[in-house]
């Protein structure tokens, strides 16, 4: 079995009007045993920055962390929050560092920047930037949520349908796949704040 | 080989391991400890591979207890559990990696919560209500999801912990005849006899 | 001994070599789906072929087909031995015709492709069928096989390259699953079956390069069987 499906994950973005949404199963698992239903796979960079690691879980850790420190060293020298796509370079160069020897983990990016426009972006384990106008998918069920989201998504959605397009997507796709699920979080990023609600799934 | 599981409650862990050592089919040893006092109120057990269980473990304990006698303050399970990941995902990356499983059990006076990281050989961190590792795990974590509420006293998780005991020495083709108990709350760490279990 | 005699006059045949070995099985890729409906049932494929290259051996090769004046046959897998099976199908249907003075009811023929994928057990049809047809009652019946003759008896199935792609979506539109107070148990109007494989095919065509060209719909209904064909991308 490949590295990048030892623990499970299913993690998608999707653009909305002057909103995006990220949104994570919850399972961390060691290939077939389930260890935790209540895994962190999505965090926040800054306020309105997220970012959803799927891979190997001592690598979406290690990135975290690392991750966390250089936002914080840009603060401060820069004396203003980094801007999404900004970020997305940053991990692109972090990931790349790694080149021959790489973090397991291919990250997903959603949020606004300073003028409210939407961001979303996919990287692979070395770094290459895959931006998107539409939805981005990454971990065991990306094939699934490709799916779901090519059917799903339509452009133009207000926070609270963006939330019911993600959250059918992602609950409908982590059923299809044993990898991942034991539960999801979805956050809305919206100009005025961010919106964070927990879903029940299917527990099997 | 190695047995190792822990529950949490409200206010207390319990942290269980089998007592052998095993090299291929020889038993070597059947009275160890498997567990490491970090602070009055954390204890971790490892398993995994002898030697690097001694080398990992007591570099972990000398460096917390070197905090601590720097700092005249103790580290939190939530901080302690941190510094062995961050220490083990380095040495995962380098030329000597550790192969050791751990679960940091601990009583945080602050919060008065108690608290249990399950830390695999990868440096994967959970915070988790109950953890186990390796081959036992299989048949530990039916019992644990079957039995486990998050309200249990300490008592119902005594219980807990014999069924579990239990579980292994009908299921488990490993001979296990004795298991080292430690019970993690406000009062600090202390041993439980599993005859008196 | 031989090969000292041709070192001395310098000179050796050329031996054929064959260091391959005979692979009795190509997957050709594309994509089947069949949705059941209260008195209709649907069952659509795309139309390439391909080998699990990037080449593609035909834009126009159908792999679903009209069994009967009340069921058809959708398959994904080896395009040979699919056709294969559907004239095994369709000969032991003929047999039961001239047998019985009846045509064979669709559960019967459900359960004989099954008989039929078990007779080849320990060197299987490389085929995943969906079979689909109108019971005794006019009611619409999916059933989804694989290559050895599991049988499941559906409300909507997908096989293939892009199977992964359509089964959540269907789930969702058809099972209703996790739409907060929807019907669950209410079927697809034929309208809305016709939609939501077009919707899904389209949606597939965009990620899998196996699954293009062409969608072949047919609906089986009390009048009979009727066929739709609509143009997918070709890229």
């Amino acid at each position: 079995m490949s590295i990048m499906e030892y623990c499970g994950a299913a993690i998608v973005a999707m653009v909305g009007k002057d909103c995006v949404a990220i949104a994570s199963d919850k399972r961390l698992g060691q290939q077939q045993l389930t260890v935790d239903m209540e895994f962190q796979k999505v965090f926040p960079i800054t306020e309105r920055t997220y970012i959803g690691l799927s891979g190997l879980a001592t690598d979406v850790k290690t990135l975290h962390d690392r991750l966390r420190m250089r936002v914080n060293l840009y603060k401060h020298r820069e004396e203003r929050v980094i801007e999404p796509k900004t970020f997305t370079h940053l991990l692109s160069h972090m990931l790349y560092e790694r080149r021959f020897g790489s973090y397991f983990i291919s990250p997903v990016v959603a949020g606004l920047d300073k003028n409210n426009r939407p961001y979303i972006c996919a990287l692979d384990t070395i770094g290459c930037i895959d931006s998107s106008s539409d939805f981005v998918v990454c971990g065991t069920a990306a094939t699934n949520l490709y799916g779901a989201c090519e059917s799903l998504w339509e452009p133009d959605l207000g926070p609270e349908e963006l939330f019911e397009t993600i959250s059918q997507t992602l609950l409908s796709s982590i059923d299809r796949d044993a990898m991942s699920g034991w539960g999801a979080v979805v956050h809305i990023i919206t100009p005025s704040g961010v919106i964070t609600r927990d879903l029940k799934s299917r527990m099997d | 080989m190695d047995a190792q599981f822990a529950i949490v409650g409200r206010d207390f862990a319990i942290s269980v391991t089998d007592t052998g050592v095993s090299r291929s089919i020889v038993k070597m040893k059947h009275n160890q400890d498997k567990s490491w006092q970090l602070t009055p109120y954390t204890i971790m057990t490892v398993t995994g591979e002898p030697g690097d269980i001694e080398m990992f473990s007591e570099y972990i304990q000398s460096n917390i207890k070197l905090y601590s006698v720097r700092n005249a303050q103790d580290l939190t399970p939530k901080e302690i559990a941190n510094f062995i990941r961050g220490e083990l995902a380095e040495a995962l990356r380098s030329r000597n990696a550790f192969s050791v499983n751990l679960l940091v059990t601990g009583f945080d006076k602050v919060t008065g919560e108690a608290s249990l990281y399950r830390i695999d050989y990868l440096a994967s961190m959970a915070k988790v209500p109950f953890g186990s590792h390796a081959t036992p795990s299989f048949i530990l974590y039916s019992v644990l999801d079957r039995e486990y509420t998050p309200d249990i006293t300490l008592e119902q998780g005594l219980e807990i912990v014999k069924k579990c005991i239990a579980a292994l020495k009908t299921r488990f083709v490993v001979d296990m005849p004795e298991f080292t108990v430690k019970v993690v709350d406000a009062q600090g760490t202390r041993s439980i006899d599993i005859v008196q279990v | 001994m031989s090969s000292l005699l041709s070192h001395e006059i310098g000179y050796s045949a050329p031996i054929e070599v064959h260091n391959h070995g005979f692979s009795p099985y190509v997957n050709n890729e594309g994509t089947s789906l069949g949705i059941c409906g209260e008195d209709f049932v649907l069952v659509a494929s795309d139309t390439r072929q391909s080998n699990g290259g990037y080449s593609i051996n035909a834009r126009r090769s159908p792999k679903a087909f009209e069994l009967s004046n009340r069921t058809v046959i959708a398959t994904t897998g080896c395009a040979a031995d699919a056709k294969q099976l559907v004239e095994d199908m369709e000969q032991r249907a003929q047999y039961y015709v001239h047998k019985h003075g009846r045509e064979m009811s669709t559960p019967a023929m459900a359960q004989v492709l099954s008989q039929l994928l078990y007779t080849r057990r320990f060197f299987p049809y490389y085929v995943f069928p969906i079979f689909a047809g109108l019971d005794a009652k006019g009611k619409g019946a999916v059933y989804n096989y694989d290559a050895i003759g599991n049988i499941e008896c559906v409300s909507h199935y997908a096989y293939g390259s892009a199977a992964a792609l359509l089964q959540p979506f269907l789930d969702n539109q058809i099972n209703k699953a996790h739409q907060r107070g929807a019907d669950t148990t209410a079927k697809p109007s034929r309208a809305q079956a016709v939609k939501l494989a077009i919707d899904a095919f389209t949606s597939a065509t965009e990620r899998d390069i196996y699954t293009g060209d062409w969608l072949e719909i047919f609906i089986v209904d009390s009048e009979g069987v009727h066929k739709l064909t609509r143009e997918l991308k070709h890229d």
